[in-house]
């Protein structure tokens, strides 16, 4: 009873301390994302601090009404935000497993990540203007090719691990060591990294820091949102580089994660984990400053493929494996 | 004492049943009476609720398995109901959607005496389908059942479309009982002429592995008629928009249940466990269904035809839970086939929720505004607020977002099917087909958010697109009340969706024979569950969720009163949208076409769209005057497979025809001929 009275303790302190770490961290890494890219691109850049206070002067400003903007406008802030901060505590991050897990597998966290698109599509049709419409219909199509290659190549780990619970899955891979890295692994981590970077609207699929308004996915879905409401959107997609990292660390690379509860253990992982986030930022960074956009009419190309290596990735761990 | 609550508690289902009966018999009788027409509705919620009601209690464990009315004598032409844990999963989700509709038309006069007369008798031979306990009462109820819907879709004075729509539901629904009641005499014929389901169940194992096969084809090809699966749904999106909305809503909701109802019945629980074959069938076709039927949904422009092909997608959702517990059944592994069998029945009642909180808003919709072309509606959620907000429900449920309650089949189902890809009992090439058909299932759920973020967006938010749309007005207090309990129910079997599963799960490990020490692969829950097992703790989790967005809500609103001035009046300035600086316009707007083009594109191969656009200029110059853009897609089945088909069994019967030329000597030849030639093959 005792032991289970400190473990539910030690699980609420490792939700306070991740869920203060990831927020605080994903404004951040926004920043050297776009630090580096800046550098790469021959410029100096904003401070890193810099996502951060356009956090805060949103935060304090009144928000503007565009047009005939109600209730849906209203509303998806704050599902947005909140469906990133449940899944923030489903990830594994400093230990091997979350701090809320067994309450959702992975699942529900791509099930979270649908409930703020849908609020957000919305959100974007509600002001009736165009940008809003354009951002939003290419958001779900995009989406929509995405989606499969994103829980292929998650199950191919769920298949390995036996479950599809984080937990076990991150679990598997730190047992397991080097031999995790078989053939299927690596070709769902490829399929997983390509269809993360259209999940999370960087270069080649969309442009994080465009205004451009025929080119906008994510940013014209945004574009009538203000004041505190645009903060929190804001916050929920740095939330979603953070989480799909993560994600990415504890399903294909768990190397590092605390494997017990002690302090020591947990700055380790914490350690571990923000060079994984560091070294995501630095990839999104490199693809954002070097390539150019691919035509939307060609997408399909691309995360189509991410899609048939992930299948390959499958038939590779149940066909040759057995 | 306790067996006296016991025997007072079991005697609660056959009072219900019997009440809900009566009260169903009592609203038809009330609708012929001009004088009592108008109770007729209030009667069917009466009779709904108690078949939900006794569809609750034995699932509860309240009746012993069976609650028995034998109606008629015994003997082969007996109308033997009794309903089971299966038979009370779909009488749940019969009563939720009949009492929800006939409360949405409370106030409401029919079209005509009959129809409205049929309404309660259709929620009746549905009761009786999923009641029947022989062969004989299950054919009469589903007979009854399929005219009953026919004349509710094409009413008494129908249009030359309304007829043609009924005319292919008549002939298909007619088609598929041909190929069940062939079924069903091989297996009567198995059990020696008995006509009991128990019996047969009895007997099936002992019919050759051919006969089986048949059977199963038979059967199945019958029952995904009604249900819609492809490639046998061509009369489902035709029938479902032309019928009245609460009619919809129920056929969409339930009736199509039937058909899964029979799979399950007939092809799972009486067949038993068969060859891989079986459920590699029924997977590519709940595969296919899942995702051309939400793809075509995503296609259309009508709203009502868009929930239409929704429902197939559904149903093909449900056949892929299916279709993994056949395989995972006919290999022995029975906890593993009733988890999937269980995300089905879940994903079924969930979906019959749902299917008629959509399909009542859009009746509402219709009724306010004349209109199912989505492409001239918009800005609806400020005229109609109520059956905006429930319609949003709905479709985030039908789109599987956590925590409502459609998440909860889907996730189930992905269990199902990911714990058949790990089976290891299972060939690979198996494995691997239903890890495949995880990735339809995802693109499904990734395609139905695209489908139903455009129906609600285009339809509720923005402005008004169109002057009928901009006149609109809220629904009457029934409809209302309506569908606010159907929203409700979908976040309340979203957060209740550990015990509701738990049951069902209770209903299909009876199913596949699971024993109870079997451990349980996933699980949903009311709170956390450990042990490395996967798991949504939907209670916890759910209210988590909740809890996160009203606080976030809570300081975005606090924001918006902070800049109240002191006067009272809202200081939020109002701002125009921009379109890039010109007044905006609705036309500027995003419209249900162009909101589904880029999955248009992506598709184009299946979808293969015809694009038409026509560009007048101002003579001389190259500004345009008019602009005509028109574009369609083709339904490959339809046209590739089912106009060939039609053309081939019109010329068919023009053949025929000649035989019939009508003077008498012919027709006396023949049957001279026909004589003759039974006599020399009998000799």
């Amino acid at each position: 009873m005792d032991a289970q009275l400190g473990d539910a303790a030690a699980m609420v302190v490792l939700a306070i301390l991740q869920l203060i770490v990831l927020v605080a961290v994903a404004p951040l890494l926004a920043g050297t994302i776009r630090r580096t890219k800046a550098r790469l691109q021959g410029r100096r850049g904003v401070p890193l601090l810099q996502p951060w206070l356009d956090l805060i002067k949103w935060w304090s400003k009144a928000p503007l009404n565009g047009g005939p903007a109600g209730i849906a406008s209203r509303l998806a802030p704050p599902i947005a935000l909140g469906a990133m901060l449940i899944a923030a505590l489903l990830v594994p991050f400093l230990a091997w497993r979350g701090p809320l897990n067994g309450w959702g597998d992975l699942l529900v966290v791509v099930g979270l990540f649908a409930l703020a698109r849908f609020a957000i599509a919305l959100a974007a049709l509600d002001a009736g203007g165009a940008f809003g419409g354009m951002g939003a219909s290419r958001d779900v199509a995009i989406a929509a090719l995405a989606e499969p290659g994103l829980v292929f190549a998650l199950v191919i780990a769920a298949l390995a691990a036996g479950s599809t619970d984080l937990g076990a899955i991150s679990w598997f891979g730190l047992r397991a060591g080097i031999g995790l890295l078989t053939p299927a692994h690596l070709l769902g981590a490829a399929a997983f990294a390509v269809v993360a970077v259209a999940e999370t609207g960087h270069y080649p699929v969309d442009n994080p820091d465009t205004h451009l308004e025929l080119t906008m996915i994510h940013e014209g879905m945004l574009l009538e949102a203000s004041g505190r409401p645009l903060a929190m959107l804001m916050l929920g997609a740095q939330l979603k580089v953070v989480i799909l990292a993560s994600l990415f660390a504890a399903v294909f690379f768990p190397f590092g994660a605390a494997t017990e509860l002690t302090p020591a253990a947990l700055a380790i992982g914490l350690v571990a984990g923000l060079i994984k986030l560091l070294l995501a930022g630095q990839a999104l960074a490199l693809l954002d400053a070097t390539l150019t956009k691919v035509r939307i009419l060609s997408l399909p190309d691309l995360i189509g493929t991410a899609s048939l290596l992930s299948l390959a990735g499958l038939g590779a761990h149940l066909l040759l494996a057995s | 004492m306790v067996l006296a609550t016991d025997a007072v508690i079991g005697a609660v289902v056959p009072v219900l049943i019997s009440t809900a009966a009566v009260a169903l018999l009592m609203a038809a009788l009330a609708a012929v009476i001009r004088r009592t027409a108008d109770m007729t509705p209030a009667l069917t919620v009466v009779g709904s609720v108690s078949a939900a009601l006794a569809g609750i209690a034995i699932l509860a464990g309240f009746a012993p398995g069976t609650a028995r009315l034998d109606v008629g004598p015994a003997g082969l032409a007996s109308l033997d109901i009794g309903f089971d844990g299966l038979g009370a999963v779909f009488l749940v989700a019969l009563g939720l959607s009949g009492a929800a509709a006939a409360l949405s038309i409370v106030g409401q006069r029919a079209r005509s005496r009959p129809e409205g007369a049929a309404f309660p008798l259709f929620l009746l031979s549905m009761g009786l389908v999923f009641g029947a306990a022989n062969g004989f009462a299950f054919l009469f109820a589903w007979e009854l059942m399929a005219l009953l819907s026919a004349l509710l879709v094409v009413g008494l004075r129908p249009s030359r479309t309304v007829a043609s729509a009924g005319y292919l539901y008549v002939a298909m629904t007619h088609v598929a009982t041909a190929a069940i009641l062939v079924g069903f005499a091989l297996l009567g014929t198995g059990a020696g002429g008995n006509l009991q389901f128990e019996t047969w169940r009895a007997a099936a194992a002992g019919l050759s592995p051919a006969t089986r096969d048949v059977v199963f084809v038979l059967l199945l090809a019958g029952f995904a008629t009604k249900a819609g699966a492809l490639p046998l749904h061509a009369w489902l999106p035709r029938a479902h928009p032309v019928a009245p909305s609460h009619v919809s809503a129920v056929m969409s909701g339930v009736m199509i249940k039937a058909g899964v109802y029979g799979i399950i019945r007939f092809a799972v629980d009486i067949l038993g466990a068969g060859p891989d074959w079986w459920g590699v069938v029924i997977l590519a076709m709940g595969a296919a269904s899942a995702v051309m039927g939400i793809l075509y949904a995503l296609m259309q422009q009508d709203l009502k035809r868009l929930l239409a092909f929704s429902s197939i997608e559904n149903v093909g959702v449900i056949l892929l839970g299916v279709g993994a517990a056949v395989v995972l059944a006919g290999h022995g592994l029975a906890a593993l086939a009733a988890l999937a069998l269980g995300a089905a029945l879940l994903h079924s009642v969930n979906h019959a929720v749902m299917k008629t909180l959509l399909f009542i808003a859009a009746g509402s919709v219709l009724h306010a505004t004349h209109l199912r072309d989505l492409n001239r509606l918009g800005g609806l959620a400020r005229l109609m607020p109520v059956t905006a907000a429930a319609f949003a429900v709905g479709a985030a449920a039908i789109s599987g977002l956590p925590p409502l309650n459609g998440f909860a089949g889907e996730w189930l189902t992905f269990q199902g099917l990911i714990a058949g890809a790990s089976a290891t009992a299972v060939p690979p090439l198996l494995r691997f087909g239903m890890a495949a058909a995880v990735g339809a299932l995802a693109l499904t759920a990734a395609l139905a958010l695209a489908t139903f973020v455009k129906a609600t967006g285009i339809a509720f938010l923005g402005v008004p697109r169109s002057p009928e749309a901009a006149a609109a007005h809220e629904s009457a207090a029934p409809s209302r009340i309506a569908l606010g309990m159907l929203a409700a129910a979908c976040v309340a079997l979203g957060l209740a969706a550990g015990p509701a599963s738990d049951a069902l799960g209770t209903v299909a490990r009876g199913i596949t024979g699971a024993a109870a020490a079997d451990p349980v692969a996933a699980a949903i829950g009311s709170l956390p569950r450990n042990g490395g097992a996967p798991a949504w703790s939907a209670l916890a989790g759910g209210l988590l969720l909740l809890a996160a967005i009203g606080g976030l809500l809570a300081l975005t609103e606090r924001a918006r009163r902070r800049t109240r001035t002191k006067d009272g009046s809202v200081a939020i300035r109002q701002t125009d949208t921009w379109t890039c600086g010109i007044a905006p316009q609705p036309a500027f707007q995003y419209t249900a076409t162009s909101f589904a083009k880029p999955v248009q594109f992506f598709f184009r191969r299946i979808l293969q769209p015809d694009r038409q656009v026509e560009v007048a200029y101002h003579p001389g110059t190259r500004f345009p005057v008019s602009i005509h853009y028109r574009s369609e897609i083709t339904l490959l089945l339809e046209d590739r497979v089912y106009a060939p088909l039609h053309a081939w069994s019109i010329r068919f019967a023009q053949l025929v025809r000649r035989l019939q030329a009508g003077p008498m000597q012919l027709y006396v030849a023949y049957t001279v001929v026909a004589v003759l030639v039974l006599l020399l093959w009998a000799r």
